[in-house]
C-alpha cells in the first residue's frame, strides 16, 4: 500500500525492489511473445537499470513507467541503423561504376541469401526478384544450392512464372533469367560465373540462392564463407523465419561469426571481413502476435530487417513496421 | 534434444541439492528456477513451464508431508524432490499413447502434414527408406501441387533411394493426385504408402480445408505432424490447430542435428497428447532416429543415482 500512497503524492523514487516484480513479469511476457530468453532478460535489465532512482511522475504506476521505457528501448533496437533502401544502393553502385570506367560494362549489384534449412531463402529471393523487376531492373538468379533435391527446378519454376508475369505486362526485353549448372558442383564457382555472365549481358542485379545449412556445420559454413570471399557480394542477407524461438540468437551469431572468421583471407588481402548485412524475416503470416523473433534477430546483429515475408506469393513482401512490432510485443 | 541438455543441468542442480544441509523451500525454489530456466531456453511453452513449476512444487510438498507421516524423520528429502521433477519431465515427453505401427500384409497409408519448410518431403523419403529396409514394400505419393519444384524434389529423393513414387506436373488438384496415387499403389498391394502434402499454417483456413479433403480422400492410418526443432512459442497454437483439423497421431521432430533443443516440439506433444515417433538428424536419407519416450527417459536418467527413480 505504500506504493499506492506514493503514487498519489507523486513523490516516489523507484527502487530495485519496486521494479523487480514488474520486470520479471515483463520478461515472461516478452518470452511468451517469442523473444529469446537471453534477450528478454537483457532488455528488461537495461530498462530496470535506467529506471532505478528515477522519480515516478504524477499519476503513473511502476508498470506504466516500465512499459513506456521498454517501448522506447524496443523501438531503438528495431529501428534500422543503416540504410534499408536497396534501390538507392543499386543505383549508386551502377553510377559509380559507369563514372570510374568510362566505356566498361557496369558491375551488377549482387545479393547473397543465406540461412538454415527451410526458412524461405529461395521463395523470398523470388519475391525480391519480382520487386526488382517491378522497379525496372534486369535480374539474374544464380542457382547455387547444388545440394538439395529440386532446388534448381524450384528456381526454374519461379523464373518461368516471373517471366510470364513480365510478358503479361508487355515488356519486350527479357528481364529475368536463371543461371544454373545443375547439382553437385562448387557453389562459389557457379556464383562467380553467374556474375560474369550478368555483367556481359547487362543484368543490373544478381540474386544468389544458397543451400540451407546448420550454423554448427563447419564444412558447410566454410563453403559459404568461400562463396562470399570469392564473390564479395554487395549484400549478404540472412533469411530467418519468424517461427524460430531461442535459436534465432545462435543462428545469427554463428552465421555472422563463421562468415567473418572463414572469409576475407586470401584474395586481395585488404578485403574487409564480411558478416551479415541485413535480414529478411519470413513466415510472418504464421505467428499471430508472437513477433519476438524480429527483436531477437535485430538485437543480435544490429542489422536491419530489410523485408518481411508474409505469405507464399510474389507480392507477399513488406517493409518492417517497427511500430507494429513494438505494439504487438507490449500488448 | 531438450531433455538431454536438461539432464546435465538438472544433475548439476540436484548435486547442489545433495550438498545442501537442509532441503527447505529456498533450496527447492533454486532447483525449480534452474529447471524452468533450462526449459525456457529450449523453447518450451512459457505457460507450460509455469504450470510445470507449480505442479512440481505442490508434488514435492505433498510427497514430503506424506513421507514424513509415514517414515518419521528419516525421509530422504532429496529423493522425493528428484522423483517429483523426473515424473513431470516424463509426463512432458510421454503422452502415454501408443502410436500406430504399420504391419506387413496390409496396406498402411501414412500422411505427412506440417508448417512450410518443416521438413515433410525430406522426412517422407527417410521414412520410406526406413520401412523399406525392414522389408516393407514402400512407395511415395507427392500431393504437393503448390510449392515450386515440389514434385522434382520428391522424385529426385525417391529415385536416389529407389522408392517407387507417384505425382504429376500438370494436375493442380492435390486431392485428385493423392486419391489416384494411393488407389494405384493400393491395387499394387504396397505395404506402406506415404503421402507428402504442402506446407500450411492455421491462419489460412483454405489450406486447412485442403488438408482435410486430402485426408478424407486417402484415409490415412496414421497422419504425422512434422515439426522443426527450432520452432518457438508459435508451436503450441499451430500444433493444436493441426490436431483439430488433421487429427495427427504422431509427431516427427526434424533438424535436431543443429543446435536446437526442440522445446517447441515438446510443447506440441503436451498440447496435443501425441507421441513423437522419430527424430530427423540431418539432410541425408538415413538421418532418421527412432524415438520412444520411455527408453529416452531411461537413458537420460541413466546417470548414477537417478536410476530407478521413475520405476514405480
Ligand atoms: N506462410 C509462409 N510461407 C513461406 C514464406 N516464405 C517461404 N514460405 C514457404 O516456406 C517453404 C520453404 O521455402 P523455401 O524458399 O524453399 O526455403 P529455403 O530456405 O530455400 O529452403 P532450403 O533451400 O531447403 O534450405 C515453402 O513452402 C515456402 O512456400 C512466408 O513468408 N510465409
Ligand atoms: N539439417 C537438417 N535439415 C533437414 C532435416 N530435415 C529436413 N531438412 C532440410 O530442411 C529443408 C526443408 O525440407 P523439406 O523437406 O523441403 O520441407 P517441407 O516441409 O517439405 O517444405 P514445404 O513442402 O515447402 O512445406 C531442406 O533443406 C531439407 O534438406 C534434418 O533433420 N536436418
Ligand atoms: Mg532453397
Ligand atoms: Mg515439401
Amino acid at each position: 500500500w505504500s506504493g499506492i500512497f506514493s503514487r498519489l503524492t507523486g513523490s516516489k523514487v523507484l527502487s530495485k525492489q519496486d521494479l523487480q516484480p514488474v520486470l520479471a513479469e515483463m520478461e515472461k511476457h516478452l518470452m511468451d511473445k517469442n523473444v529469446a530468453k537471453d534477450i528478454s532478460e537483457k532488455m528488461c535489465d537495461s530498462v530496470g537499470a535506467a529506471l532505478v532512482g528515477k522519480k515516478l511522475g504524477g499519476l503513473s504506476s511502476v508498470k506504466s513507467e516500465v512499459q513506456s521505457s521498454l517501448s522506447s528501448a524496443l523501438t531503438r533496437v528495431l529501428t534500422p541503423k543503416t540504410s534499408t533502401d536497396l534501390l538507392l544502393d543499386i543505383q549508386r553502385k551502377r553510377s559509380a561504376s559507369t563514372v570510374s570506367y568510362d566505356n566498361a560494362l557496369p558491375d551488377p549489384y549482387t545479393l547473397t541469401f543465406v540461412g538454415v534449412n527451410g526458412v524461405g531463402k529461395s521463395t523470398n529471393l523470388s519475391k525480391v526478384c519480382f520487386w526488382l523487376l517491378q522497379n525496372g531492373l534486369r535480374v539474374l538468379i544464380a542457382a547455387c544450392d547444388t545440394f538439395r533435391s529440386g532446388a534448381v527446378e524450384q528456381l526454374r519454376v519461379h523464373v518461368r512464372n516471373l517471366g510470364a508475369l513480365q510478358d503479361e505486362l508487355g515488356v519486350g526485353e527479357k528481364k529475368v533469367e536463371l543461371y544454373e549448372r545443375g547439382y553437385g558442383k562448387d557453389a562459389a564457382g557457379i556464383a562467380k560465373d553467374a556474375i560474369t555472365y550478368a555483367k556481359e549481358n547487362k543484368f543490373d542485379v544478381v540474386l544468389i540462392d544458397t543451400a540451407g545449412r546448420m550454423q554448427d556445420n563447419e564444412p558447410l559454413m566454410r563453403a559459404l564463407a568461400k562463396l562470399v570471399t570469392v564473390n564479395n557480394p554487395d549484400k549478404i542477407i540472412f533469411v530467418g523465419e519468424a517461427l524460430v524461438g531461442n535459436e534465432a540468437v545462435d543462428q545469427l551469431t554463428k552465421f555472422d561469426r563463421a562468415l567473418k572468421d572463414f572469409s576475407g583471407a586470401g584474395t586481395g588481402g585488404g578485403q574487409r571481413k564480411r558478416g551479415i548485412d541485413g535480414i529478411i524475416l519470413t513466415k510472418f503470416d504464421t505467428i499471430d502476435d508472437k513477433v519476438g523473433a524480429a527483436l531477437s534477430m535485430t538485437y543480435v546483429t544490429g542489422q536491419p530487417i530489410l523485408f518481411v515475408g508474409c505469405g507464399q506469393t510474389y507480392t507477399d513482401l513488406r517493409q518492417l513496421r517497427v511500430n507494429h512490432i513494438v505494439q504487438a510485443l507490449l500488448n | 534434444m531438450v531433455l538431454t541438455d536438461l539432464g546435465a543441468r538438472l544433475h548439476g542442480a540436484l548435486n547442489q541439492l545433495s550438498r545442501a544441509s537442509v532441503v527447505d523451500d529456498k533450496v527447492i525454489d533454486a532447483l525449480l528456477k534452474e529447471l524452468c530456466s533450462a526449459l525456457l531456453e529450449s523453447d518450451v511453452n512459457v505457460k507450460l513451464v509455469s504450470s510445470l513449476r507449480t505442479k512440481v512444487k505442490n508434488k514435492v510438498k505433498r510427497n514430503l508431508e506424506e513421507a514424513e507421516k509415514a517414515g518419521g524423520k528419516e525421509v530422504n528429502k532429496k529423493n522425493v524432490v528428484q522423483k517429483a521433477v523426473f515424473d513431470e519431465l516424463v509426463a512432458l515427453v510421454d503422452p502415454g499413447i501408443e502410436p500406430y505401427k504399420p504391419t506387413k500384409g496390409k496396406v498402411n497409408v501414412l500422411m505427412a502434414v506440417g508448417i512450410q519448410g518443416a521438413g515433410k518431403t525430406t522426412t517422407c523419403t527417410k521414412l520410406a527408406v526406413h520401412y523399406q529396409r525392414r522389408g516393407f514394400r514402400t512407395c511415395l505419393v507427392c500431393a504437393d501441387t503448390f510449392r515450386a519444384g515440389a514434385f522434382d524434389q520428391l522424385k529426385q529423393n525417391a529415385t536416389r533411394a529407389k522408392i517407387p513414387f507417384y505425382g504429376s506436373y500438370t494436375e493442380t488438384d492435390p486431392v485428385a493426385i493423392a486419391s489416384l496415387g494411393v488407389e494405384k499403389f493400393r491395387k499394387e498391394r504396397f505395404d506402406v504408402i506415404i503421402v507428402d502434402t504442402s506446407g500450411r499454417h492455421k491462419q489460412e483456413s483454405e489450406l486447412f480445408e485442403e488438408m482435410v479433403a486430402i485426408s478424407s480422400a486417402v484415409k490415412p492410418d496414421m497422419t504425422i505432424m512434422v515439426l522443426d526443432a527450432s520452432i518457438g512459442q508459435a508451436a503450441e497454437g499451430q500444433s493444436r490447430a493441426f490436431k483439430d483439423s488433421a487429427d495427427f497421431g504422431a509427431i516427427i521432430v526434424t533438424k535436431l542435428d543443429g543446435h536446437a533443443k526442440g522445446g517447441g516440439a515438446i510443447s506440441a506433444v503436451a498440447a496435443t497428447r501425441t507421441p513423437i515417433i522419430f527424430l530427423g538428424t540431418g539432410e541425408h536419407l538415413n538421418d532418421l532416429e527412432r524415438f520412444a519416450p520411455q527408453p529416452f527417459i531411461s537413458k537420460l536418467l541413466g546417470m548414477g543415482d537417478m536410476q530407478g527413480l521413475v520405476e514405480h
